[in-house]
């Protein structure tokens, strides 16, 4: 019964996995029959290469200005939309309803918007005023994407932080109101508190998702403008296939990986942490 | 006396409330138009032309409207849109059931079986959800060369199958061990074979954790780019919605008479889906977000 999955899983993750870090220490470029094995050059190009550094340092900004956005909104909108009634619902869906697009559908539909020519310029253009850079200034791109990502992926959030909204003691909010706590005390005394376990969760998932940013970078900017929103996922595939590079973007995956990897081991062990918390 | 003081408690603790809620309400409002804005742009400019989707962007006017270039976009020669749906769904469908049909017996002995190496097992499984996908195709593109299987649809449905294992096994086997042994080890003593007990007394009870896979599944096939992209290649002819609306949208950025329409139809039929089954897509999206 465990075979067929097991043999499915090696083939294509456990042998795979293994070929990218076997890779990463040669320097094949994808077609030559006899790879040279070149231990950890790829790696110490990796510090020298200006591009490199460059993905590396966008995807963590990516990440960590993502994630705090990710996370207050998704708090204050769940703190928003808590209530049962059939308007909040409508509103929940509102909030939520981007993350089924793909991001790639997500990308092209706001690169249409905020282009050159899109239609806020256009729009902007027939009502006699200057076109803004959306897409098109290192520095508005940016932000822009990170705005597209935020607008994309916060009702997920939104969601998570009202799941865990229904966990937090009703016993003790009402002794809270008994005592004339207000609004304000109640929030950061007891619901916050209960809710550290999912703000964890929340912070670490976004942080991990961001890292990952691939598809809306292709579609909204390209990387673009002169690689400014190239991110590390994007930089690995172009230097792999476009570049013909597969011992350097191997190197790069490893590197993603581990970083991810180590993430992740984060997020269990705060998670296991959690759980313990609640059990408590 | 209560019915004298009923009243006045009433309008005493509405008062406050009242004007309160309004506001968040209000705010609310500003928000939900914020958000639908460019699904607003995305619906009305897939019925306009250039001119009028840069000129008047919002508006609603009967006379701009034409369905010219949705039809276009329909029959686009780069992208047979209803190919794509087909291609699409076959996927959808064959990744669902070949996970299920290998997550779900693997995910019965880990959650039946307590020795160690059916611990080390699920680790084993539930390590796949640390590597990102963009990362992993790379090298899969290789083992699928290898086998012969690159730029097939078993090989693309073969290696998005296992992006599903992790998750899926996780959670079937948490799932699983919710589910009483003594149901199963009564039809064991009956005589029936470990797969017949999986099959008939286990699985019908997972229908939940299964539900929630499978709508996970559905929407991250459908939306899936980077895979069938690489895997499938534009030298494949085969198009997923996603790698299709890439081929026709990327080269015509900037006409938006193709943009419009082709997203539009790209993504017309989640969002019905999302909109019939809401309830039960959030909080299998939800379930999803937390395998990180």
């Amino acid at each position: 019964m465990v075979g067929p999955a097991l043999v499915l899983f090696v083939v294509m993750l456990v042998v795979p996995v293994g070929l990218s870090i076997y890779l990463s220490l040669t320097d094949w470029d994808g077609y030559s029959a006899n790879p040279a094995f070149i231990g950890l050059k790829n790696y110490v190009s990796l510090t020298h290469s200006a591009e490199a550094i460059r993905a590396g340092w966008v995807t963590l900004l990516i990440a960590a200005v993502g994630t705090v956005l990710l996370s207050v909104l998704g708090l204050g909108f769940a703190l928003l939309v808590n209530g049962a009634s059939r308007l909040n619902a409508f509103f929940r869906i509102v909030l939520f309803y981007p993350h089924v697009l793909s991001a790639l559908v997500v990308g092209f539909l706001w690169s249409a918007v905020l282009g050159t020519s899109g239609v806020v310029n256009g729009w902007l253009t027939s009502k006699g005023s200057a076109v803004l850079p959306f897409l098109s200034d290192p520095k508005w791109a940016l932000a822009s994407l990170i705005a597209v990502l935020v607008w994309a992926g916060f009702g997920v959030n939104v969601v998570l932080y009202l799941a865990g909204l229904q966990t937090v003691p009703k016993d003790l909010l009402e002794a809270a109101r008994i005592d004339g706590a207000s609004k304000q005390q109640t929030f950061f005394n007891v619901t916050l508190p209960a809710l550290a376990p999912v703000v964890t969760v929340n912070l670490v998932l976004s942080l991990v998702t961001l890292l990952k940013t691939y598809d809306l970078v292709v579609s909204l900017t390209g990387g673009g403008p002169a690689g400014s929103t190239q991110t590390a996922a994007y930089l690995i595939l172009w230097d792999s296939f476009h570049n013909n590079a597969l011992g350097f973007g191997s190197a790069q995956s490893v590197v993603l990986m581990v970083i991810t990897a180590g993430l992740a081991l984060t997020v269990a062990r705060l998670r296991a942490r959690a759980d313990q918390g609640v059990q408590a | 006396m209560s019915a004298l003081r009923m009243p006045r408690v009433a309008t005493m603790q509405l008062k406050p409330l009242k004007t309160k809620g309004w506001g968040r309400i209000a705010f609310m409002v500003v928000i939900s138009v914020l958000m639908l804005v460019p699904m607003y742009l995305l619906v009305v400019s897939a019925f306009k032309s250039q001119q009028d989707i840069l000129t008047h962007p919002f508006s609603l006017s009967p006379d701009q409207l034409t369905t010219e270039y949705l039809r276009k976009a329909a029959t686009n020669p780069d992208f047979n849109i209803l190919k794509g749906y087909a291609v699409t769904i076959l996927f959808v469908v064959s990744v669902n059931v070949l996970s299920v049909a290998l997550a779900g017996p693997v995910s019965y002995v880990i959650a039946r079986r307590s020795e160690r190496r059916y611990r080390m097992l699920l680790l084993l499984f539930v390590a796949g959800t640390f590597i990102p996908s963009q990362v992993l195709v790379i090298p899969v593109v290789y083992t699928l060369k290898f086998l012969g299987l690159m730029g097939t649809i078993p090989g693309f449905v073969l290696f998005e199958t296992t992006l599903t294992l992790p998750f899926s096994i996780f959670l079937y086997a948490g799932y699983i061990m919710t589910i009483p042994a003594s149901l199963d080890e009564a039809a064991a003593v009956d005589g029936a074979g470990k797969h017949r007990v999986f099959w008939s007394i286990v699985f019908p009870l997972m229908k939940p954790a299964v539900v929630t896979m499978v709508i996970l599944n559905t929407f991250s096939v459908w939306n899936d780019f980077v895979n069938p992209q690489i895997i499938l290649g534009p030298g494949s002819g085969l198009y997923t919605v996603t790698t299709g609306v890439y081929a026709a949208v990327s080269q015509y950025s900037t006409d938006y008479t193709v943009v419009f329409p082709t997203l539009l139809l790209a993504v017309a039929p989640l969002l019905v889906v999302f909109v019939l089954l809401q309830k039960h897509v959030i909080s299998g999206l939800t379930a999803g977000a937390t395998k990180g």
